[in-house]
């Protein structure tokens, strides 16, 4: 195989990149500077070399533990689990937050082959155990997948002295309600709220 | 609602075409083979996005194409364009409504309806569960999107919890029941509310296409299911014989809608002719289900249906399937002497993918 069709190889298995994307990005890299790819290729070894999963709680981290899980203003009593590494950055930026993470990398999802033990459970189960933690909150995923891992979870630690939340759903913003789905809107009911 | 205008490039052997229809709908001539039913089914296109014979769209595709598009200009108070594309290339799909991208696809099925009536459609009367299943699918989508994403929901349910039952894991399984039981009960009550509805409408339609009296519909399914709180007994009843099987026996899956005349299924003991009659009820329930739900007349598809009658049952079913002034009709037949009597639709004919007016 030609270098250049190594790369576009490569690049076409990356999410959202098909083939005619990757050949244009390829042939892109080309046109550049030869610095501008070199810089692109250590930066890839960087992060395959440096990053690695925390051994607390699974985000990604050049360090261990990750920063957050080293941060002593980090309220350790608040647990929030999350399916993969990438929404701990998206709840930490968008929200006040300031508990601590649990990544479960992924959901269950028997068609795919991920059962429990695909999923960072143990891990979670013994940081409970630990009795540092007073609140569980479920924030996978709002897909039937998510759903679906959270009550797992919350039947998991059922047993143990720990609240368990849910982030709540309910209707989204800009919607119709007529078009919203059944299981969306009777979500939405359960979890109404007073407004006077 | 009307079809207005039709735009099919690169569809099946027809020759690309962008042609203005009648308001009354039209009858399509031509001898065997030349695209009589590849025409109808361009039509249907877009009222589901995908094709009314069941067919992948890759076979939907010209031979040796690059894909297709169709595009369905209607009139339903205002006129809106719906439009679909496929390319063979990457087999993608692109949908529009009004030249904008839905987010899902459920979003823009019903922008388009139509009730087709094919030669096959005995099989609703012939045929197993599943085919009325697929009625009932289609009809309740298309009345309700609700009934779509709830639809969609069970069936990914579904392939989930059959999956761990696959892998022997009955606790994987059973974290699936409540997105399961939350989806069918749904589908369920949908079924049986229109069941309800219908089962009159079916007996006296049954009756005036000249068939006789004593028949019934009725929904056949697990005990309570249309209520969520049903489910989960059920489901762990039957857990230990659906972990052998691998997988789920309780659902909207499994039901059937049940026709029968004197008490005995009509699958069984109909004759040809009872059977052809209580399939076309239930074509013409759909037409009207469909106009009550979404307060407009559905246009109607008929490929070669009347060649199976005998003049006198032709008479009548057509006074039955063509009545309605605001009705458009899109029809079949071999030759002019095929036609029902009394009919007067323009006559269009269909040579070798070409369409003459
Ligand atoms: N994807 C395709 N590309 C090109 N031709 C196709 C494709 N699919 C089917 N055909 C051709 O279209 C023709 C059938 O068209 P169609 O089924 O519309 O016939 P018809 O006019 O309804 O005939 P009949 O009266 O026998 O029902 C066949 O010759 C078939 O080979
Ligand atoms: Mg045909
Ligand atoms: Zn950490």
């Amino acid at each position: 195989m030609s270098a250049i069709e190594a790369l576009i190889t490569e690049l076409a298995r990356l999410p959202g990149i098909g083939r005619k994307t990757a050949q244009r990005l390829t042939f892109h890299l080309l046109q550049q500077p030869p610095e501008q790819a070199g810089r692109l290729a250590s930066a890839l070894v960087a992060v395959s070399e440096r990053v690695r999963p925390c051994e607390q709680c699974g985000n990604l981290t050049e360090e261990q533990p990750c920063a957050i899980c080293r941060d002593p203003r980090r309220d350790p009593a608040l647990l929030c689990v999350v399916e993969d590494a990438s929404a701990v950055a998206v709840v930490d930026r968008s929200t006040d937050f300031r508990g601590r993470y649990h990544v479960l990398g992924g959901r269950l999802s028997p068609l795919d082959g991920i059962g429990p033990e695909s999923l960072r459970l143990d891990p979670l189960v013994a940081r409970v155990r630990g009795g540092e933690v007073r609140e569980v909150i479920l924030a996978t995923n709002p897909s039937m997948e998510g759903e679906v891992t959270a009550t797992y979870i919350q039947q998991l630690l059922a047993g143990l002295n720990v609240r368990v939340t849910r982030l709540a759903r309910g209707l989204p913003m800009g919607g119709d309600l007529e078009y919203v789905d059944g299981v969306t809107l009777a979500h939405a009911l359960v979890a109404r709220q007073e407004v006077s | 609602m009307r079809l207005r205008r039709l735009v099919a490039r690169g569809f099946r052997n027809l020759a690309d075409l962008d042609r203005e229809l009648p308001p009354g709908g039209v009858a399509l001539l031509g001898a065997n083979a030349q695209g009589k039913t590849n025409l109808l089914e361009a039509v249907y296109y877009p009222v589901l996005f995908r094709s009314l014979r069941g067919a992948p769209d890759q076979e939907v595709a010209r031979f040796e194409g690059p894909g297709f598009t169709v595009e369905a200009e209607v009139e339903a108070g205002p006129t809106a364009t719906v439009a679909a594309s496929y390319a063979a290339a990457g087999r993608r799909k692109r949908i529009s409504v009004d030249g904008e991208e839905p987010a899902r696809l459920a979003d823009a099925v019903g922008a388009w309806l139509a009730v087709s009536f094919l030669p096959d459609d005995v099989a609703l009367a012939t045929g197993n569960a599943a085919v009325r299943r697929a009625y009932l699918d289609r009809l309740l989508a298309l009345a309700d999107r609700r009934y779509l994403r709830a639809l969609s929901h069970y069936r990914a349910a579904l392939a989930q919890r059959n999956s761990a039952l696959r892998q022997g894991r009955s606790e994987v399984a059973s974290a699936f029941d409540a997105p399961l039981a939350q989806a069918g009960a749904e589908i369920v009550a949908a079924r049986e509310r229109w069941t309800g509805e219908a089962a009159e409408r079916f007996t006296a339609e049954f009756e005036c296409l000249g068939e006789g009296a004593g028949t019934r519909l009725h929904y056949r399914c697990g005990e309570g299911l249309g209520q969520a709180e049903s489910w989960r007994p059920a489901l762990a009843e039957a857990m230990a014989r659906d972990l052998a099987r691998g997988m789920t026996s309780v659902g909207p899956h499994r039901d059937d809608l049940v026709l029968e005349l004197g008490g005995k299924p009509l699958r069984e003991f109909g004759s040809n002719g009872q059977q052809r009659a209580a399939a076309v009820a239930l074509k013409l329930i759909e037409l009207a289900s469909l106009r009550a739900a979404r307060g407009t007349e559905p246009a109607l598809l008929l490929d070669d249906v009347f060649a199976a009658f005998d003049r006198d049952r032709q008479a009548r079913l057509a006074r039955r399937l063509l009545a309605g002034p605001e009705r458009q009709v899109f029809l079949t037949a071999p030759r002019a002497d095929e036609l029902p009597p009394g009919l007067d639709l323009p006559v269009w004919r269909v040579e070798n993918g070409r369409v003459i007016a």
